[in-house]
């Protein structure tokens, strides 16, 4: 019986759709431009040219998944619904105070980004939980139905509601919601509870506000592409990618749509670590290059890392602290601004900067031709010869090098340098800014870049991944075939997933354990409920976090727990869950910990179900390698010259085929560069492995 | 350097490797340090220098306290114990305030980095630690051993091994031995991995030494600011302020000469120092003046020693901005946190749209300390912020960290930590300096002891007499005011609350940006509307 995947990525420029048909391992891919006004239209009409180009029958699509970027860009480019807050009195400036630091400290212009909400439409009413979760003051329905008026009177659709310590008890936030339904029907309500239900109030309120934000956008979106795709003959349910790399049904993403900020990078992250597992490779950094950034997340044993917060819309692209926190599990990324069309200029003392100014796709680098007149990485690129001018983009791209090289060459000039040194500095700068990067992203985690194999994909990160690989001390890369649709199968492997938190302020020392219990089976329950929301039958694994740390100190760290139940009589549960503390601490902090009694602040659960059938083994690569004896002259910053390059085609190697740099690999998205210190080998998974003497 | 050439693509390579360097070590600390203040608040440092003490980078979140600090420090041991007396394994540590950082919370640790047994560089750091025992920091000492524990510059490392009685007096002089002396390790960590990482860049770059890169970064860097200042008409700009004070107000007074590229800011006429914590000294304000320098002339040059080469910082000896041993100097940042404020008020008269007019600062603090109901005494600081003024690109943002930068406590984590109760927190509507660009707003924090044992309250708190002025004819922010249970109370002295007790603190807000007659008439309608002015 046929048995189909339908992967949807909806981007800023292009909606990937692709089909993997699980019997023959077979792939359909396509590429639309976004349509913006109705996003659901390049959906509909890329999926339905794809079933009816390969004569693929609606019925056999046996499930469909979608990441999306739409919610995101609803975010930065502020076209999100007429939002309003309910809060507590005397804290609805919280949202616009924030937290009260500079993301930038030379910037005398620096500003916060403007609330989503503006300070007339936060109202406050009187009500107060305290830290215990106890109720000191009412909620004042009066007040509050007087409030909700005065927003519906102000034309506002979506209402944020976020009072103070409804973590701990979230009564008076859902007492406040059904009174909201009820005077305004119609109303879209988030509660800051259900979107983050964590301590730190900032946060809370960030988060619920970007979620109504963008809730009624989600909503009607959700729905028309639900109906879009019964009407196409695909009856199977629709299942949403969310930021962690999980899966949720269409109710739970309409409900919290924050959820899926990141739901394009996260399938790509997940892709890296298939690809990665295919080879046996457990310690991964994924490094993809576009045309404007490049993005590294580390992937451990096939599973991306995953952190708790996440900004969105931020005043800087790529300055931490300058966006609106979003409390939600993400997998974890850094963006750099080093692309392809990364500009390279002369800085304030003469020396030679890349990025992170993007030229982006339009006007694009020098040799597109289309106005662009500051040289990139890209036209760099062409000038040393890593990139060819007649396959470039499959040859859709007409390609101006003297355009190029002329570009450069003023640039050169400028700076005291021939043209081809300008051309090998960007790209030693812009290899040297990745690596910087990386090398600082993985100082985090307390380990060394060397330990971990690059695997690159995107447009860029074969051309640039030997030489950033060098750089790091890496001596492994993988470069999994059509890296143009790496991510989309990303959705179509992913598990689907529920994760929830609750703040219980826990102390391991003295607290009751059964309070602990409750808490995980609390969160056990609203996660599976989720799950089987979505029709899935099959078994969930469940996995228990904390968030602990040592009383009195301001950071928390994310522990994996001991599988439960925790049993009170059970004299070694507490050992047992402070000694996954302690081991979690010295992995991070490589030290002992402190004799210092600990806490667990949050508790997390996350709940995972595989989606029946959806494994992915793709078809192997060409039968048999022509070597047509073509090369070409490629400069290698390693040798300091330019050298003979042996030119392969990807579609045309042999599984087996190895080879000695340096070498090139070109296919239509991108081209693997083999510098002469290393050599490639095309292996069973179909992955081209590169090792570095 | 070896036989490479030089040029604009090798030195921004290897400069980048070396800032990525230090960048590196700061997540060292950041993950390995008890101190909030260093992890969260990034009040730390970590420096490459030459092997002259020439700053080469500086971490890139590194706040303005820090700069131009360390590179001193390094240069200090060099002075003591001479490079020829130094051998590779040693590590450094003080925490003199003088050829440190300003106070003793901050310890600094230097290793000289070698290769092929020569001197060639040196990794430094310097980080607040959780306490450095003493009394609980306020404006009170009258002299700097009230202020806690001395460490003279010294060896912390000879050779590899390190000095056990160091630690074992470290320890026993702390409320903290086991975070205090952590964090110091935490910092042998950190300057560990930038000598692994530079001599790593040199064998890979054959890098015999770091002069010729140091020479070309010192003095394109060094061209570049001169260039910023030979823009700049010469002449000689004066600004002077007054602030709070103590007993009466203090003066200060700043002459900014700008002559033949270079450019000198001298502090002559300023109050002499005070027999209390607030004196600030040199290094401090220097890393002050050096800031508000960069901030308007170049903003985005990474810090290292080419740019301060054509700046020249004179403070006369005694004054509160060079005080002189054994005065106290704790709390330093109450007064250098005004230095910037000098430097903008004197670079108005030339270059108006680069500058800022004065913030609601210095940062306010409140330490409350007491005995919980288990016995167990804690003392717990919370930071508040004002506005910050307004500039030729619009308002002042309210409730800003500036200069310094540190968050204040989430409302909810103070209620869960301490017996606190928070009644509200918002902007405090008409503190903003009027202006053609407003000056940001402070904020009313009302918090309620509910604690059933008294707490003391030792407030760091400055604009309560004199409000921040405004610039080019924008008038001063709002002054701040410390309120207990419903009475203005004098915020230089220790408080005693009982349960159900009231602070009210309202932090100032920024000096407005020009006349406010030249404010548009829409501005000051969205200010009705949205009620920042009443």
């Amino acid at each position: 019986m046929p048995d189909y995947s339908l992967g949807i990525d909806i981007g800023g420029t292009f909606t990937d759709i692709v089909i993997f048909d699980h019997e023959s391992g077979r792939q359909y891919s396509r590429k639309i431009l976004t349509t913006h006004q109705n996003p659901a239209e390049a959906v509909i009409e890329g999926a339905g040219d794809l079933l009816r180009r390969n004569s693929l029958s609606a019925r056999d699509v046996r499930r469909v998944v979608h990441a999306t970027t739409l919610f995101t860009n609803a975010l930065i480019e502020r076209k999100g619904a007429t939002t309003g807050m309910i809060t507590t009195e005397g804290f609805r400036d919280v949202l616009e105070i924030g937290r009260e630091r500079k993301y930038d400290l030379y910037d005398i212009g620096i500003m916060n980004p403007t609330p989503l909400v503006p300070r007339n439409l936060r109202r406050e009413v009187p009500e107060r939980t305290r830290s215990d979760g106890s109720i000191m003051t009412q909620l004042d329905i009066a007040a509050l139905e007087r409030e909700i008026d005065f927003l519906a009177g102000a034309d506002v659709r979506s209402v944020a509601v976020a009072f103070l310590h409804s973590y701990a008890n979230p009564r008076h936030e859902d007492q406040a919601a059904e009174v909201i339904l009820k005077r305004a029907p119609g109303m879209y309500v988030t509660r800051s509870h259900e979107v983050a239900c964590e301590i730190r109030e900032y946060d809370r309120m960030s988060t619920a506000v970007a979620n109504a934000y963008v809730k009624p956008l989600a909503g009607k979106y959700i729905d028309e592409i639900s109906h879009k795709l019964v009407d196409l003959g695909i009856t199977t349910p629709l299942l949403l990618m969310l930021s962690n790399g999980g899966l949720t049904h269409a109710e739970e993403a309409k409900r919290v749509p924050v959820q899926m900020l990141e739901s394009g990078p996260a399938a790509g992250a997940l892709a890296a670590g298939h690809f990665g597992l295919a080879d046996g490779e457990n310690m991964l950094l994924a490094f993809d290059m576009g045309g404007t950034t490049a993005k590294l997340s580390v992937v451990e044993n096939g599973e991306p890392l995953i952190a708790y917060t996440f900004e969105a819309a931020r005043q800087r692209r790529f300055i931490e602290g300058s966006g609106l926190p979003i409390r939600i599990s993400t997998v974890e990324l850094i963006e750099i601004g080093a692309g392809g069309g990364s500009i390279a200029r002369k800085d304030e003392i003469g020396l030679l900067k890349v990025g992170p100014e993007s030229a982006g796709s339009e006007p694009g680098p020098v040799c597109y031709g289309r106005g662009g007149v500051a040289p990139t990485v890209t036209d760099a690129n062409f000038d040393l010869g890593a990139l060819n001018p007649a396959t470039f983009a499959g040859g859709t791209v007409p390609i101006d090098v003297g355009a190029a090289k002329a570009a450069l060459a003023e640039l050169g000039n400028s700076l005291g340098l021939d043209d081809a040194k300008a051309a090998s500095g960007i790209y030693d700068i812009v290899n040297e800014n990745m690596a910087a990067a990386a090398r600082v992203h993985i100082a985090e985690r307390g380990r060394d870049p060397a330990s971990y194999s690059l695997l690159c994909t995107g447009g860029g990160g074969p051309v640039h991944g030997y030489q950033v690989a060098r750089k790091l001390g890496i001596k492994r890369l993988i470069c999994p075939p059509d890296a143009g649709v790496a991510s989309a199968l990303g959705l179509i492997i992913a598990p689907i997933r529920a994760d929830r938190a609750a703040t219980i302020g826990f102390r391991l020392r003295d607290h009751d354990l059964a309070l602990l219990e409750r808490a995980l089976v609390d969160l056990q329950e609203k996660a599976t409920q989720m799950i089987r929301d979505a029709g899935i039958k099959s078994e969930v694994s469940i996995h228990r976090f904390a968030d602990g740390r040592f009383v009195g100190q301001g950071f928390d760290l994310v522990v994996p727990l001991p599988p439960g139940p925790y049993d009170q009589s059970d004299g070694d549960v507490r050992a047992e869950l402070k000694s996954a503390f302690e081991q979690s601490y010295r992995e991070k902090f490589s030290r002992t910990p402190p004799d210092i009694a600990i806490e667990f602040i949050n508790v997390r659960v996350s709940v995972r179900a595989s989606v029946s059938g959806n494994t992915v083994t793709p078809v192997s690569g060409g039968k048999a390698t022509k070597n047509r004896g073509a090369s070409r002259p490629v400069f290698f910053p390693d040798a300091g010259k330019y050298l003979d390059a042996r030119v392969f085609r990807r579609d045309e190697l042999k599984m087996g085929t190895s080879y000695d740099g340096p070498a090139l690999v070109e296919e239509d998205g991108s081209t693997l560069v083999v510098g002469p210190e290393a050599s490639f080998k095309v292996v069973p998974s179909n992955n081209i492995v590169v090792t570095i003497f | 350097m070896g036989t490479k050439e030089l040029n604009a693509v090798a030195i921004e390579v290897l400069w980048t490797r070396i800032i990525s360097a230090v960048d590196e070590a700061a997540k060292v600390i950041v993950r390995t340090s008890f101190s909030t203040l260093s992890n969260e608040a990034n009040d730390f440092a970590c420096v490459l220098t030459d092997e002259c003490g020439n700053s080469l980078a500086q971490n890139t979140g590194s706040i303005p306290s820090f700069i131009g600090t360390l590179p001193a420090t390094v240069k200090h041991f060099l002075a003591k114990f001479g490079a020829e007396k130094m051998q590779p394994g040693d590590v450094f540590v003080t925490n003199d305030p003088w050829k440190g950082t300003g106070h003793l919370n901050d310890i600094s640790l230097v290793k000289p980095i070698f290769r092929n047994g020569v001197l060639v560089a040196f990794a430094a750091t310097t980080s607040h630690v959780p306490d450095i025992g003493g009394r609980i920091r306020s404006i009170e000492p009258r002299e700097v051993f009230e202020e806690g524990f001395h460490i003279p510059l010294m060896r912390f490392i000879s050779a590899g091994k390190p000095d056990d009685t160091l630690i074992e007096l470290l320890r026993e002089n702390v409320r903290t031995p086991d975070q205090t002396t952590g964090d110091v390790w935490a910092q042998v960590g950190a300057i560990d991995l930038i000598e692994k990482r530079i001599l790593g860049m040199m064998r890979e770059h054959d890098l015999t030494d770091l002069r010729g890169l140091a020479a070309e970064l010192f003095s394109r860097s060094e061209r570049a600011m001169r260039e910023a200042i030979e823009a700049l008409p010469d002449g000689i700009y004066r600004y002077e302020i007054t602030t709070d004070g103590v007993e009466s107000p203090l003066s200060f007074k700043l002459a900014l000469t700008i002559e033949g590229g270079e450019l000198e800011l001298d502090y002559a006429g300023t109050s002499p120092q005070q027999p209390r914590a607030i004196n600030c000294v040199y290094a401090y304000t220097f890393a002050m003046s050096i800031y508000a320098l960069k901030c308007s002339l170049l903003p985005n040059l990474p810090n290292n020693e080419g740019i301060l080469r054509a700046v020249k910082v004179r403070a006369p000896e005694g004054s509160v901005l060079n005080p002189v041993f054994p005065v106290a100097v704790g709390a330093r940042a109450a007064t250098g946190h005004y230095v910037p404020v000098l430097v903008f008020g004197a670079l108005h008269q030339i270059i108006p749209d680069r500058v800022m007019a004065a913030p609601g600062s210095p940062l306010w603090i409140l330490t409350l300390s007491g005995v919980r109901t288990d016995g167990k005494p804690y003392a717990n600081v919370l930071f508040f912020n004002g506005g910050t003024g307004g500039r030729a690109s619009g308002d002042g943002v309210s409730c800003l960290s500036w200069p310094s930068n540190i968050s204040s406590t989430p409302v909810e984590v103070s209620e869960h930590n301490d017996p606190l109760f928070i009644h509200y927190k918002r902007l405090r509507a008409n503190s903003g300096g009027a202006g053609e660009f407003r000056g940001g707003l402070g904020q009313d924090i009302l918090l309620e002891s509910t604690s059933a044992t008294d707490i003391q309250a030792v407030f760091m708190t400055e604009r309560t007499r004199i409000p921040a002025p405004g610039l080019g004819g924008g008038n001063p922010g709002g002054l701040g005011e410390v309120w207990i249970n419903d009475k203005l109370v004098n915020n230089r002295v220790q408080h005693i609350l009982k349960t159900g007790d009231r602070i009210l603190m309202r932090t100032p807000g920024g000096g407005g940006y020009n006349s406010s007659a030249t404010r548009t008439k829409a501005q000051n309608e969205i200010d009705r509307e949205l009620g920042y002015v009443e």
